[in-house]
C-alpha cells in the first residue's frame, strides 16, 4: 500500500534537499521512489508542514544498571511526575529518569525514532539488552565502554600489538551486542580503583602503567582498522575541572589523525581565567574541531534545574559528590571493566558556574561552524532530561529568545561571556542535519536519517511554528518504519524499534587469552559473557546489523 | 562423567549465581554445595493444572485465573520467586489490571532500597572484591547460610589480579555463627542485638570521635578499634553484608551506618560495601521494576500511575489488613506455597512445591534454569547470568502465563 504525503517542505540535507515543497511516497515501510503523478491508496496533506526524517539522538542515558540506580536515587522525580496508563501506553514515571516505557513514549512524541545508550559497562550488556527490549518504538544501539577494562589494559601495558587490540575490540563489541565503543576517563576508572583521584592523559594508571593518551591512540586506530561506521566516542579525563580544556585538545591529538568523537565537550571546554577561575574556552575547542575534520562532538547542553548526573566516571563522581542536591549519590566500582557513578544536580541560573556551563554550551553550538560535526544532546539526563530540546533548539535558532534568556542569568556570567555576541541562527535545514543526517552518518545507519528512496520510513512532520520551542515540542505526525506511531505528541501505536548493532571480524585466536582471563580471574565464566543470538531473540531484540569497512588494517 | 561432554552451566538458587557447575549424563555436579544439589534436585510433584482442586488443561486455569484477576477489586500479586522473564510479564500483569505487587519476605532488600533512596551507596560487584580486595570485614551472622561458596569465590579464590596474598578477613558479629571454612584473622563478639551499637561504635572511631564506651560497657571497643585501624590501613577493603542477618527493625539503621563508614573510609583509600541484597533473582526483580516503574518493590498501579510506599503496598501486611480481595502468587526458584488466605488465589508454582491447601487456580510452571533457560541477575546486581534448562521438560514458563493471561485481562482502566 502506497501512502502519499502530499505538499509538505522537506528538510533532507542527507540527499540536497533543503525546504522544498515535495511529496513524500511510503510503501512497506519504506520511502519509495514517486510512481507518478496521483498513484496512492491513501493521501495525507502535507501543506503547511515542515518534513524532516525521524530524529536521532547520539547520546543519551536510557538504559542499564547506572540508569535503573540512577531512578533509585531520584525518588522525587519518580513520585511528582507521574505517566498513568493508557489504552495503547504503559504506566510509568520520572523525568530526569524516566521509566522504560515513558522514554519511548516520550522520545516519539517529541519526533524521535533513535536514541543510543552510550555507557554500556561489557558485563552489563545483557542486562542493558533485556532493558532495551521494554523501551518501545525507537530505534535504539549502545556503545560499550572500554579502556578501563583491565583484560585492554593489560594488552597494552605488555605492548601487545595493535591487530591483537583489534580482535579483542571486535570480539568484545560482538560478546556484547554494540553499536560503537566508548572510552569514560581513559583509564581513570581503573585508577579510582587503586585509589588515585585524577588522572592526565599522560599520566600513569597504577599496576599497567599506560597512559590515557595510549588508550586513546590505540582505540581510535582500532576501530578505524575494524572498519566500524562510529568513530571512538570519549568522555575525556579531567571532566567538569577548571582548565580541562588542555586535556580535551590533547585527546584530540592522540588521535592522530584517525576519526574521534568527543562527547559532551561543554563539561570539557572549560578555562581558569578570572576571578573565579573558571572560565570559558569555547572559542579554543571551536577552533580546534573546525581545523581538524576527523573530530566530531556532541555539546552536553545544561538547560537549568532538576536532574541527576549517570557516568561511568567514578572519579570524576565521586569528586562531584560535594555538588549533590539533594545530598545523596552512588559510586560503584563494576567487575573489573568499569563502573558508574550517580549524582543528583541542580543547575541553576543564579549560580555562576552554572550560568557560565550553561553559555559555554550554546558557545559551541554556533562557533562550530560544520553542523556535520556537532550533534544535538544535553547528555540525557546529565546535563538536562532529553524533554529539553525543544528549548534548546529555540535557543539556537532565535537570537532573541537567547540574548533575552541570557539576560536572567548570573549577572558575573553575563559580563565574561561572548554569547550575546553571537549573531548566528541555526536553520532548519542546519536543524535536520544535526539531529537527522549527521547523527545516521557518523552511526553508519545507511538507511536512516534521510528521506531518499530505500529510507526507512521514519518521518516527523511539523506544524511550521515560529516558537521553534512549541514547534518541537509536539510535531503533527510521527511515522516509525511507515506506520504512524504519534499524533500532535501522542502515543499512536507502539511497536517495537530495532536494536543496531555491528559485528566486525576478528581473528578467533584472541578468545584462547580471553577464556584464561575470564575462567582465571573473573566470577562470570567465558561461555556465559557474551549474548548469544537466541537469548536476543528470545527476548524480543530485533537486530539490525549494519556493514563495517575495514580502512588499511596493518 | 565425561569431562568433553559436559556443559557449564548456572545455579539460580542464590544469590552467587555461581556459572561453573556441570551438566552430564548423571546431573548437575555443585561443587559441593548443598543448596545447588537441592535446587538441581527439585522433584516435579505434580505438573497438573488444576482450577478448584480439580484437574485442569492450562487454558481453563488461565481463564479461570484471568476471571479472578478481572473481578477483583485490588489485586496482590506477590511471592515473585521468578527470573528475569517472568518479572516482565508480571510487572506488565500488575499495570493492566492496577495491582499491588511485592515481593515476599522483602523486608531487608527494602531497608537496603530506603537507605539507598535516601542516602545513596558505595557499592563493587563480586569481580572487584575477589581480585582486588585486602581486607575483608563480614558483617553479622555467616553469610554463607544462604550464600554458601561466597568465601570460596570471593575470599579464597586462588588466581586474583591483584592482590599477591589472601585478603584479611574480619568478622564482626555473634561469635557462635562466624564464617567457617575461612582463617579469621579477627572475630569481633557482638551479639545480633548489639549490631547497632557495636557498629556505630565502629563509624565513630573512624570518624575520629570517641566511642560510646559509657553507655555500652559491654561492647568490646579495643576490638572494634582494631577492627578501624585494618579498614583504615586496607589498600582496598570490602565489607560484606546480608541486612537479613542485621537485628529485626534495625536493617536500615545498620545498613545506614554502614554507609557511613565506607564514606568516611573513601576519603583517604579505597573501601566498598557488598549488600548481599537477596536471593532467588530478588535483584532482577527489583531492577525489572526500576525500569518499567521507576521504583524498586512496593508498587501499586490502582491509581493507573506506579505508586511505591513501603508501608502500605508491603504484601505481608496487606493479606492480613483485607486491602487486597485476590492473591496472585508465584514462585519458582524458592518453590514456596501461597500463604493461605481467605481470598481468591491464584498459584504459579514450581513443579515441587508443596500446596497446604488447595487454590482457587493451581499451575504449575517450570523452575527457570532447571526445566528451561533464563536470565537472573546475581546479588550484586550488574551482572546477569544466562541459565539454561539442566532436564527435559515441558513445563511452561511464568512468562508464558503471564502473557497468556494478560490479553484476557480487557484493556487498562
Amino acid at each position: 500500500m502506497i501512502t502519499r504525503l502530499t505538499g509538505g517542505r522537506l528538510f533532507d540535507p542527507a540527499n540536497g534537499v533543503n525546504g522544498e515543497i515535495r511529496d513524500l511516497c511510503i510503501d512497506g515501510g519504506r520511502i519509495v521512489a514517486d510512481p507518478g503523478r496521483g498513484k496512492a491508496d491513501q493521501t495525507v496533506d502535507m501543506r503547511g508542514r515542515v518534513v524532516m526524517a525521524g530524529g536521532i539522538d547520539i547520546h543519551s542515558h536510557v538504559a542499564g544498571g547506572k540508569v535503573n540506580l540512577a531512578r533509585l536515587l531520584m525518588t522525587e522525580d519518580h513520585r511528582d511526575v507521574l505517566a498513568p496508563h493508557a489504552a495503547l501506553t504503559r504506566a510509568g514515571s520520572g523525568t530526569a529518569t524516566p521509566s522504560s516505557f515513558v522514554t519511548g513514549y516520550r522520545y516519539a512524541g517529541m519526533g524521535y525514532t533513535a536514541a543510543f545508550e552510550p555507557a554500556m559497562v561489557p558485563s552489563n550488556a545483557r542486562s542493558t539488552h533485556l532493558e532495551m527490549a521494554d523501551l518501545p518504538i525507537i530505534d535504539k544501539g549502545t556503545y560499550v565502554m572500554l579502556g578501563n577494562d583491565e583484560f585492554l589494559l593489560d594488552l597494552l601495558a605488555r605492548g601487545a600489538e595493535q591487530e591483537r587490540i583489534n580482535d579483542y575490540v571486535a570480539w568484545m563489541m560482538r560478546a556484547t551486542a554494540a553499536l560503537g565503543v566508548k572510552t569514560v576517563n581513559p583509564g581513570g576508572i581503573s585508577a579510582f580503583k587503586f585509589n588515585e583521584r585524577g588522572l592526565e592523559i599522560d599520566g600513569s594508571v597504577p599496576h599497567h602503567r599506560v597512559a590515557p593518551r595510549r588508550v586513546i591512540q590505540a582505540l581510535t586506530r582500532a576501530l578505524s582498522e575494524l572498519g566500524v561506521p562510529h568513530p571512538l566516542h570519549v568522555h575525556c579525563n579531567n571532566l567538569g575541572v577548571p582548565g580541562n580544556i588542555d586535556t580535551t585538545l590533547a585527546t584530540i591529538a592522540a588521535a592522530e589523525g584517525f576519526p574521534i568523537h568527543l562527547t559532551h565537550v561543554q563539561f570539557h571546554s572549560y578555562g581558569t581565567e578570572g576571578d573565579r577561575h573558571f572560565s570559558s574556552a569555547a572559542a579554543r575547542l571551536a577552533e580546534a574541531v573546525n581545523s581538524n575534520p576527523n573530530v566530531t562532538i556532541d555539546v552536553g547542553q545544561i538547560m537549568f534545574g532538576q536532574t541527576v548526573t549517570a557516568s561511568g566516571d567514578t572519579m570524576a563522581q565521586y569528586r562531584n559528590r560535594a555538588f549533590a542536591s539533594p545530598d545523596k549519590w552512588i559510586v560503584m566500582d563494576i567487575e573489573c571493566d568499569g563502573g558508574c557513578g550517580l549524582v543528583p544536580f541542580r543547575y541553576r541560573d543564579t549560580n555562576f558556574v552554572n550560568a557560565l556551563q550553561w553559555t559555554i554550551g550554546l558557545e559551541l553550538f554556533l562557533l562550530i561552524n560544520d553542523p556535520w560535526r556537532v550533534f544535538l544532546t544535553t547528555d540525557h539526563p546529565n546535563g538536562a532530561p532529553f524533554t529539553a530540546y525543544p528549548t534548546l533548539i529555540r535557543l539556537l535558532m532565535d537570537r532573541d529568545f537567547r540574548n533575552a534568556s541570557l539576560g536572567e542569568i548570573h549577572p558575573a556570567a553575563q559580563q565574561v561571556t561572548t554569547l550575546g555576541s553571537i549573531a548566528r541562527e541555526y536553520t532548519l535545514h542546519e536543524i535536520a542535519i544535526m539531529t537527522r543526517a549527521a547523527p545516521a552518518r557518523i552511526l553508519g545507519l545507511a538507511d536512516r536519517g534521510h528521506l531518499g528512496a530505500g529510507a526507512a520510513a521514519d518521518i516527523t512532520v511539523y506544524k511550521d511554528d515560529a516558537d521553534r520551542a512549541r514547534m518541537f515540542t509536539a510535531p503533527d505526525h510521527l511515522f516509525k518504519d511507515g506506520a504512524e506511531v504519534a499524533r500532535n505528541g501522542a502515543v499512536v501505536a507502539t511497536p517495537n524499534g530495532r536494536t543496531h548493532v555491528v559485528r566486525p571480524d576478528y581473528d578467533r585466536g584472541i578468545e584462547r587469552p580471553l577464556k584464561k582471563f575470564f575462567d582465571d580471574h573473573m566470577t562470570l565464566r567465558f561461555e556465559h559473557f557474551a549474548l548469544s543470538e537466541s537469548e536476543l531473540a528470545d527476548a524480543g531484540i530485533d537486530l539490525s546489523v549494519h556493514p563495517c569497512r575495514p580502512r588499511g588494517g596493518a | 562423567m565425561n569431562e568433553a561432554s559436559a556443559r557449564g552451566i548456572a545455579c539460580p538458587f542464590c544469590g552467587l549465581a555461581c556459572d561453573d557447575l556441570l551438566v552430564g549424563p548423571i546431573g548437575v555436579e555443585t561443587r559441593g554445595c548443598a543448596k545447588a544439589a537441592a535446587g538441581f534436585a527439585a522433584q516435579i510433584l505434580s505438573r497438573e493444572h488444576r482450577v478448584g482442586g480439580e484437574r485442569a488443561t492450562l487454558d481453563q486455569a488461565i481463564e479461570v485465573a484471568a476471571g479472578i484477576l478481572r473481578g477483583a477489586r485490588l489485586p496482590l500479586i506477590s511471592g515473585l520467586s521468578v527470573d528475569l522473564a517472568g518479572a516482565q510479564a508480571l510487572v506488565a500483569l500488575a499495570d493492566r489490571c492496577g495491582a499491588v505487587i511485592d515481593r515476599w519476605q522483602s523486608v531487608p532488600q527494602v531497608d537496603t532500597q530506603g537507605v539507598v533512596q535516601r542516602a545513596g551507596a558505595l557499592t563493587a560487584t563480586f569481580g572487584e572484591i575477589a581480585n582486588r580486595a585486602d581486607v575483608v570485614l563480614i558483617v553479622g551472622s555467616d553469610p554463607a547460610r544462604d550464600y554458601p561458596r561466597l568465601c570460596e569465590r570471593l575470599v579464597a579464590n586462588k588466581t586474583p589480579l591483584y592482590r599477591k596474598e589472601p585478603p584479611s578477613i574480619v568478622h564482626i558479629g555473634p561469635p557462635g555463627a562466624a564464617p567457617s571454612g575461612v582463617p579469621l584473622v579477627a572475630q569481633v563478639p557482638v551479639e545480633t542485638p548489639r549490631l547497632l551499637d557495636a557498629l556505630r561504635a565502629l563509624s565513630a572511631l573512624l570518624d575520629g570521635r570517641r566511642a560510646a564506651g559509657g553507655t555500652a560497657p559491654d561492647l568490646p571497643l579495643a576490638p572494634i578499634g582494631d577492627l578501624a585501624g585494618r579498614l583504615h590501613d586496607a589498600r582496598y577493603g570490602a565489607i560484606i553484608w546480608d541486612a537479613a542477618n542485621f537485628p529485626a527493625g534495625e536493617g536500615g539503621l545498620c545498613t545506614a551506618i554502614l554507609l557511613h563508614v565506607l564514606r568516611s573510609l573513601n576519603r583517604k583509600t579505597r573501601c566498598v560495601g557488598l549488600p548481599l541484597g537477596g536471593t532467588g533473582n530478588s535483584q532482577g526483580v527489583a531492577q525489572v521494576m526500576l525500569w518499567q516503574a521507576g521504583w524498586p518493590s512496593r508498587l501499586c498501579f490502582a491509581g493507573g500511575a506506579p505508586e511505591h510506599d513501603p508501608w502500605r503496598f508491603h504484601a505481608e501486611r496487606l493479606l492480613t489488613s483485607g486491602e487486597v480481595d485476590a492473591l496472585l502468587w508465584v514462585s519458582t526458584f524458592a518453590a514456596a506455597p501461597p500463604p493461605v488466605a481467605t481470598m481468591p488465589t491464584i498459584a504459579v508454582v514450581a513443579p515441587n512445591a508443596v500446596l497446604r491447601a488447595a487454590p482457587a487456580v493451581e499451575i504449575r510452571v517450570g523452575i527457570p534454569g532447571l526445566d528451561h533457560g533464563g536470565t537472573i541477575l546475581r546479588a550484586d546486581t550488574v551482572i546477569a547470568v544466562p541459565l539454561s534448562a539442566a532436564r527435559a521438560s515441558d513445563l511452561p514458563s511464568v512468562a508464558s502465563v503471564a502473557s497468556a493471561l494478560l490479553p484476557r485481562l480487557g484493556a487498562a482502566a
